[in-house]
């Protein structure tokens, strides 16, 4: 596996696009939190009360929790990039090269899974710091332990968006159909699909188990969350679902590359 | 040793057979030209065999075994297009083909040198002509000096030069005692390399075996005179040819080979009256095989 991922290495040391879109997406995680970060300051400075509510979302032990709730939302980045890792091999038909050259299907496939492995633990890495120094920087709190099996949730979460976005691009092979139904599905249609199960269909939970949702209330908005995800179910249960999709994506995107012509 | 052998290889796209029943084995160190027109199913049949197509049924084996990942990295191979990252340099692709086949980068700067890339080796591939493209496919075929390669149309994109330059690096790795499985249908340059021929027409396998036997297998000679119907009727007593043909003002009339005598046609023509006009003897072309045998 080390001499398959130096290969994948080759593939993207030189390819600008990575790059970009990793450095944006790490700005971006720390830019999203220090925009929470900067509101929930100026909120409780004009409203001293509102932290009655909110809590403090930034301070140990909470800040686990809200860094991985906000970086959620900019998993798009990772998806889309990982879209175009995929696409630009059927594009430039160097997936057949590689097959050619050598390569068994399986090890094409699990070399990019694995490769998308390896960026969340970067990803998460990142996650932390940025939520230890959010921490440190909120007045009033001391550093604590609790809290901390979010981080465990912000890997899975980065792994189910990025396995679901290459499993995506495995099924449709082009960058521009898999990025816009990664972009409908997670960001309007899933919501619309779990409500109508939950509230129309009155089957609550069961949309709550929809592919990117179920890591969704896995992790969710640090507060309110009992509100907005009523019924929902055991963490633990929401956690063996999202393993069970990131094994199906691969699963399935596995059988599929195997099947197929190339 | 067979290098390979394929039995009863059938391709189906939906209703479209690609491939329909075709076996044949191509023996070690031969040159062998696998021919047919556009669509005839040689692209489907070199994909299958390097497991970018998935056979509807029938079996292949490369050196005598069930084929792998191992095997394929013993063979260089250009399939269809050259497939390479658009936005790396000729090198930093060589760099990740040799590394699949298991090679050391050493081996780059000789090959690049085989295909007169070495000048713009550190240029992206999307700069690069379609000739240049072909070239650094070649180029990346040869790395590790593998035993078997497997060109498919391998002189597309090439200007003259180009092609001449690829049908001597053939010859010469033919004389290394390399085995070369080249489809084309480009029929010219297939006489001018091959040792042996599979022959294909709509999926189907019409003859396979030694280019020599198969393709030059008839002399025809061409005769003339002004009375071409008397003509017709006094060559049909003649003895050794195989079929006569009217074509215009000549008739051309086939012969098994070394069989044809000129001397002894014209004396024939002349004992019964008629003074030849024309009298021509020629090597039935590839070309001419072809249409013949693919009834084009």
């Amino acid at each position: 596996m080390i001499e398959l991922l130096k290969i994948e290495w080759l593939k993207i040391r030189n390819y600008k696009a990575f790059w970009i879109f990793t450095v944006l997406y790490f700005f971006s995680i720390l830019g999203i939190n220090y925009t929470g970060y900067y509101i929930n300051h100026l909120t409780t400075e004009s409203l001293p009360g509102s932290s009655m509510l909110l809590g403090n979302p930034y301070g140990f032990p909470k800040v686990w929790q809200t860094v991985g709730w906000m970086s959620s939302w900019l998993l798009y980045f990772p998806g889309i990039l990982f879209i175009m890792m995929l696409t630009n091999e059927f594009n430039f038909k160097t997936h057949r090269q590689n097959i050619i050259d050598g390569w068994s299907r399986t090890e094409f496939i699990t070399v990019k899974f694995v490769f998308a492995l390896l960026f969340s633990v970067v990803a998460t890495f990142f996650n932390v710091l940025v939520a230890l120094l959010f921490g440190f920087l909120t007045s009033g709190n001391m550093y604590t332990m609790d809290g901390m099996e979010n981080i465990a949730y912000i890997f899975i979460q980065t792994v189910a968006y990025i396995s679901f976005a290459m499993f995506l691009a495995v099924v449709f092979r082009r960058s521009g159909i898999a990025i816009a139904i990664f972009f409908l599905f997670g960001l309007i249609f899933e919501w619309l699909i779990c409500a109508f199960l939950n509230f129309s269909m009155h089957l609550s939970p069961v949309g709550y188990f929809l592919p990117l949702q179920v890591t969704d209330v896995m992790l969710p908005i640090p507060f309110g969350n009992k509100m907005i995800y009523l019924n929902s179910p055991a963490v633990y249960i929401l956690v063996i679902s999202s393993l069970l999709y990131i094994g199906g994506y691969y699963f399935f995107a596995l059988r599929k590359f195997k099947k197929e012509d190339l | 040793m067979m290098i390979l052998s394929i039995t009863n290889l059938t391709k189906n796209y939906g209703r479209i057979q690609a491939l329909k029943n075709v076996s044949f084995d191509v023996p070690k160190g031969s040159v062998f030209g696998i021919l047919g027109p556009n669509g005839s199913g040689k692209t489907t049949l070199l994909g299958t065999i390097m497991d970018i197509l998935k056979p509807t049924s029938g079996t292949y084996k490369l050196f005598g075994e069930e084929s792998n990942g191992y095997h394929r990295r013993q063979i260089g191979t250009l399939l269809e297009t050259p497939n390479f990252y658009h936005y790396l340099s000729a090198v930093q692709n060589l760099e990740i083909a040799a590394a699949i086949k298991g090679h050391g980068l050493r081996d780059i700067p000789r090959v690049l040198d085989m295909v007169n890339l070495t000048q713009r080796k550190d240029s992206k591939f999307n700069t690069y002509s379609l000739g240049m493209k072909q070239r650094l496919a070649i180029a990346s075929c040869l790395l590790g000096d593998p035993e078997v390669l497997v060109f498919d149309e391998p002189t597309n994109g090439l200007d003259p030069v180009g092609i001449a330059e690829i049908r001597e690096l053939i010859k010469k790795l033919h004389h290394e005692g390399k085995t070369i499985i080249m489809a084309s249908h480009l029929l010219d340059e297939v006489e001018k390399v091959c040792t042996d021929v599979a022959i294909l027409k709509k999926g189907h396998l019409v003859v396979t075996g030694n280019v020599n036997e198969i393709l030059a297998n008839e002399d025809i000679v061409e005769i003339g005179a002004s009375d071409m119907i008397t003509l017709h009727r006094i060559v049909v007593d003649m003895a050794d040819h195989t079929s006569i043909k009217e074509i215009g003002n000549i008739l051309q009339l086939n012969y098994p080979i070394g069989k044809a005598d000129m001397a002894i046609i014209n004396q024939h023509c002349f004992n019964k009256g008629i003074t030849l006009n024309h009298l021509l003897m020629r090597k039935k072309s590839l070309e001419a095989k072809f249409f013949e045998l693919t009834n084009n």
